[in-house]
Formats: structure tokens, sequence, C-alpha cells
């Protein structure tokens, strides 16, 4: 199984990034967390792949172990073709620049003592790039920022939307193919998210970024994302394209996320299609001592004996629509 | 139903509620001029976003603003649980007040981590108000106690009873926090953001229970949160707070379908909607919050407020009743149309 190629990749020229078969364990204790196991998906040109599930499914870890930070425990993650896993120090850090991150709570993630300009301008000092003050400039112009009035002040006198925004603009600097984005938004108000949401879009257009969002709100993944894929557990249940898969969820488990969502409109929620999907019982078992077989299996609604006895592995549902699940839903459903 | 007889029935009534608190920065004008009822059986939703004052009036329905932060407080809270005749909480003693806490009115906090004693078991936190408010002795309170989690759909509750926080997960925490709150069957039950620090599956069933509690006791709840959807489908009456103010107040299905005031709309708007396409343009709202030291004349959304005008920036606007109805307010001297996305300026 191990060097069998899932049949979720795809075979295209254009792919930015492929996770193949990533697996991260933590030790806790004289236990092993396996808080990612053999997740795998890729990421084209110029496309957004959104990461979705609640907390503790190790969608954040995956998003960390693209980075090697920390290395994941087996697998790999080609990036351009080249395989990070391989490399280490100066080789490592080099080919890391056309990677960044951004996280969720952008105040603590800036130093307070420093000024926005030399924050922005860290990689570029780091890497001793020419015309350094003019890309700080300029990144921090795209984000909304006025670097006169806005480059000598510190964090602190910065809205948590006005910090994420610096936030952004550092990660640009450098030039990245990929951004990888941790709950961007998950701390901030309403009105600011939806700012950051449509900078994220304008960023992406003008920089030709590919992205990776990690989330747990539904909605924000949807409204950003041309591809998503739902964790839980530690494994991928079910990734596609987003109208499909939120059209068409075919994964008990992403059912019910999505039957879970409060609608912020009641006038459409009597239409939902999905509002009969029962709803999730019990807890989620330990990632220490996870279930055998189908990881959900202890909480699916429709759970058979060989759910327990088998790993489900990928299959294909619908056009560029795949699922982990020996018995995925699949009758044609009103669009959500 | 009418006004009168809504009025009647109220188990809590707010007048003019106006709460202002002492800061580094100077006067936080945390609730400024706040009004409305709550009738038993209902759930009132208040929605506004971070700094919008809608923990502080909440805490401050419930007493328990630390009196050394308070600066400046004005209106009345009257409370009523039947038999009890109606009383303004804010002219009470805290004497007093602390007999009300737990039989009368009860609240859910955020986080339900920080809610609950870590060093003391389960047993000992939800039989505190049994035995206290209720003269319980140890025997009933613990069985009592115990009917208490099984209803809040804990299993294994005999159990679950002696063991700490920190072996529960975050769901079953805030199903221990309800169960707390509940205990002594309050007439009045303040959510605060209940399910802000919970996974969207646990937050469905954590409001269902809420609503069925609800309904079972007959409760008056106040369910604050910063997501429209959440109090969407579950309230009969929202509030939605900016700066400290109601800016507009009606039945959950008038407010969807006949929003007036701009911030209404715009909060609305710069949701993303699980039903829109991806890729589908937010529209955001420009700026940011404003801050609450020593604010500004005017409408407190003005610089935000694609529709106002010199007036905005001048004079506060009052709260006003929609004409036509006699139970939706809102606070703009322009408010919204009902055609979405036509300029309105009728006054």
């Amino acid at each position: 199984m191990t060097d069998q190629i899932p049949c979720h990749l795809r075979e295209r020229d254009d792919i930015v990034l492929r996770i193949l078969q990533l697996s991260v364990n933590f030790p806790v204790g004289k236990q092993t967390v396996q808080a990612v196991t053999n997740v795998s998906f890729d990421v084209a040109r110029g496309e957004t792949l959104g990461l979705v599930g609640e907390s503790g499914c190790g969608k954040s870890t995956v998003g960390r172990a693209i980075m090697q930070l920390p290395a994941p425990s087996a697998g790999h993650v080609f990036f351009n073709g080249q395989d990070m896993t391989d490399l280490a120090g100066e080789a490592l850090r080099q080919t890391r620049t056309g990677l960044q991150m951004i996280f969720q709570d952008p105040i603590s993630s800036l130093n307070p003592r420093r000024r926005v300009r030399d924050i922005v301008a860290e990689g570029l000092t780091i890497w001793g790039r020419e015309n350094a003050d003019t890309r700080v400039e300029e990144v921090m112009a795209a984000v909304g920022l006025d670097a006169a009035s806005a480059g000598d002040r510190r964090p602190h006198q910065f809205s948590g939307g006005q910090c994420q925004r610096i936030c952004i603009a550092r990660s640009l600097a450098l030039d990245p193919d990929v951004l990888i984005c941790d709950e961007p938004v998950s701390a901030l108000d309403v009105s600011v998210q939806a700012q950051i949401l449509n900078l994220l879009e304008d960023m992406k257009a003008r920089y030709h970024l590919t992205m990776v969002f990690i989330a747990h709100n539904l909605a924000v993944v949807k409204n950003i994302s041309d591809r998503v894929a739902v964790m839980y557990l530690g494994k991928l249940c079910e990734i596609g394209n987003t109208g499909s898969l939120y059209a068409r969820p075919a994964h008990p488990y992403t059912r019910a996320l999505l039957a879970s969502i409060p609608d912020a409109d009641p006038l459409a929620r009597e239409q939902a299609s999905i509002d009969g999907e029962p709803l999730l019982q019990g807890e989620l078992p330990s990632p220490a001592d996870p279930p055998s077989g189908c990881r959900f299996r202890t909480r699916c609604p429709y759970a058979q004996a060989r759910c327990a006895e088998e790993i489900p592995q990928m299959q294909l549902v619908a056009d560029d629509h795949y699922v982990a699940c020996h018995f995925p839903i699949l009758e044609p459903q009103a669009v959500r | 139903m009418t006004d009168d007889r809504l009025n009647s029935q109220s188990v809590l009534r707010v007048e003019d509620l106006t709460i202002r608190l002492n800061s580094g920065a100077g006067t936080v004008h945390a609730v400024e001029a706040v009004s409305f009822a709550l009738a038993r059986g209902q759930t009132l939703g208040v929605v506004g976003e971070s700094g919008s004052g809608k923990s502080v009036m909440a805490r401050s329905l419930m007493g328990l603003l630390p009196r050394r932060a308070m600066a400046y407080k004005a209106g009345k809270v009257v409370f009523q649980a039947d038999p009890a005749p109606a009383q303004d909480l804010m002219q009470m003693p805290e004497k007093q007040l602390r007999h009300l806490r737990g039989p009368a009115m009860a609240m859910i906090f955020q986080d339900p981590m920080t809610a609950l004693n870590p060093v003391l078991r389960l047993s000992v936190q939800l039989t505190e108000s049994l035995r206290q408010h209720l003269g319980m002795d140890r025997q009933q309170a613990r069985r009592r106690a115990i009917d208490l989690l099984a209803a809040v759909g804990i299993p294994d509750a005999g159990r679950r009873i002696d063991q700490f926080p920190h072996q529960l997960s975050g769901g079953m925490r805030q199903r221990v926090v309800i169960a707390i709150a509940l205990a002594c069957n309050p007439s009045l039950l303040i959510a605060d953001e209940p399910t802000t620090a919970l996974d969207v599956t646990v937050q469905k069933q954590i409001l269902d229970l809420l609503a069925r509690l609800q309904r079972e006791h007959q409760m008056a709840m106040i369910l604050i949160t910063h997501d429209l959807g959440v109090v969407a489908s579950r309230a009969d009456h929202i509030a939605v707070m900016y700066a400290g103010r109601i800016v507009e107040h009606a039945p959950a299905k008038t407010l969807f379908s006949a929003m007036k005031h701009p911030y209404t709309e715009a909060l609305f708007n710069s949701i993303p909607r699980i039903n829109d396409p991806s890729h589908t343009r937010l529209q955001a709202i420009p700026g940011r919050p404003p801050q609450l030291v020593e604010p500004a004349s005017g409408c407190a959304f003005a610089p935000r407020c694609q529709y106002a005008q010199a007036r905005c920036l001048e004079q506060t606007p009052p709260i006003v009743t929609v004409p036509g109805t006699n139970d939706h307010k809102h606070a703009c001297f322009f408010p919204v149309s009902a055609a979405p996305g036509q300029e309105s300026v009728d006054d």
C-alpha cells in the first residue's frame, strides 16, 4: 500500500505542491498521538485548496508539516518537484522561501517590540535582497497600508485586522509561490473577516499565488477555495472541487458537518437539503488510540461491520470528487 | 400579541440602561440607552461584534460588573419572576441580588474551561446552588445533580459526577456549565457566546439542548453571539448592537426580510454564505468598529456607512418604530428600504 499512488492525485504538469502519504506522530508520554496519518493531496498552480475539519483533526499539523515545521514522521512533500523531506540545513532554508505562512492570531505572530517596516522586511534582510525598501513599500501598499505612516509604528498600534494585513505583507515580501493560511480569519470580527478574505483573493491574483487555506468555518472555506479537503481524526475523508463537494457531500462526516452549520439566513434555511441528516453522536476518539478501519465509524450513523475491518481507500464518486468511505452517500442532492 | 400584553408577561424589562466603565484610557461608554423587554419562554438574540457592549450589558443585568470599574450607571432593569413582585435590579443591594442569582436568573459563559473550577469535582460545583438556595441536604442535592447531568445529555452521569473538569471534553464541560445554570430552574437564562469556543457539530448539539431545556422550563433566554447564523433560526427577537447601542430590534423573520439599519445590512452582506458559489466577492464593511472612549457625536456607524449624510455625523439618531409595526425598531435617519440595493432616504 505504501508505494501505491492514491487515485485522487492528479497527473498534471502544473502541480506546485504534492503531499504523498504524509504522517505526523507526536510522542506523548508512553503513547504516540497519530496527529496525521497517510494524508495525500496536491495543489495546482493558482489553485486554492481548503482544508477543513474540527479542532484536533490534524489540519494545522498538515500545514506545518508542509513547511517541515516539524518534518513529518513519514511521507513526502514535493514542492515544484523537489522532495522537501530530503532536504536539510541550507538547502531547506533556501527552498522554504517559496512557501510562506500566515497564522490565526495576527497580534501574537508579530514581535511587539519591532517596527512594522522591519517586520515586513525581515525575510528580505535575512536573504540580503537588494531594493528591500522598495519591496517593503510595494507589499505594504498592496495590502492597504501606507508604508510612510504605518512603517514606523509598532504592532500594538494596529487593530487585529490591520495586524493580519501586516502578516500578509510579510509573507508576500519574498515573492513566494505558495501561501499557507492557518485559520487566518477566525480571530477577526465578521466585518473585518470579509476585508481579509477579499484581500487574500486580490493578493492571489496579483502575485500568482497558490494557496492552502486551513479553517474550520465551512462557509469561509467555500468562499475562497477551488477544491476542498475534509479531515477527520488525522485522515482525509473527502476531497473534491468545491461545487461538487458542497452540493453532493458523499462522506457521512462531511454531511454531518454541513448539516451542523447554522445558516445566517433563516429564509434560505428552509430549503436546505441535508437538514434531515442525523446529528453526530458521541465524542471524538483519542488520536493516540484511533478506531480500527474507518476512523469515523464509531460516530457514523451508517457504519457496518466492514468499516471496522478495512481502512477505506479514496474512490472517485464524481468528476474531481473523491471520498474515502465504504458506503458513500451518492443519491443526487439539491444544491445547497 | 399586543405590546401591553407582552409587557405584563415580561420576565425582564430593561429601560434606558447606560453603563460607563473606567479604563486606563478614559471612560468607556460600553452600553448606551439600551431598552428591551423579554417575555416568558421567549428568546432574545443579541448580535454584535467584539466591543459592541453585548457582554457588558449581559453582566450588568446580572449585577456582575465590579463596582470599582463602574464610572456611571443609569436606567432600570425590572425583573419579575412569579410569584415575586417586579423589582428593579439596578437599585437592589448586593445581598438581595445574591438570592436571585441561581434560583431566578442564571448565566452561561463563553469559555467552559474557565467557567468551571479546575480543582473541584463536578459534584461540588453542581450541588452548591442546590444546597445554598433550595436548602437540599447532601444526598438530595447529589441525586438531583446526577439527574441534571443526565438531562443535559452526559452519559454515565453517576460516574462523571465525581470527575474533575479536565477529564471532560469541551462540549461536555459546556453541558456541565448549562446543568449548573439550570440547577435551580431559573426564569431567565443569559447565555453569553455559549458555543463560540466549540466546534460546529458540538455547537449544534449545545444549541439544540438549550432550545429543548428552554421549552421544558418555559425560561426566558438572552442568547448573545457575534454569529448571526446562531440566532437566525433560534431567537424570537433579535437585537443588533453597535458601539453600545441597540441599532435595530425586530422579530427574527422581520429582521431578515426587512432589515432597516445599514449596519444590519452590511453585517449580513459581509458574511460568506454557504449557498453562494465559491469566489463570490464579499461586501466588506470598510474601516473598523469605533473605540468607545469619549465617542464622537452623531451615529457611531456613520464613518463606515455607505448611506451616511451630513446629519448622521452631527446628531445621534433616536430609536424609532417602523410605521405599521409595533415591534420593529431601528436607530437610523435614513433606513434601508425594503427593496435591497436601493438607496433610500425616506425619513
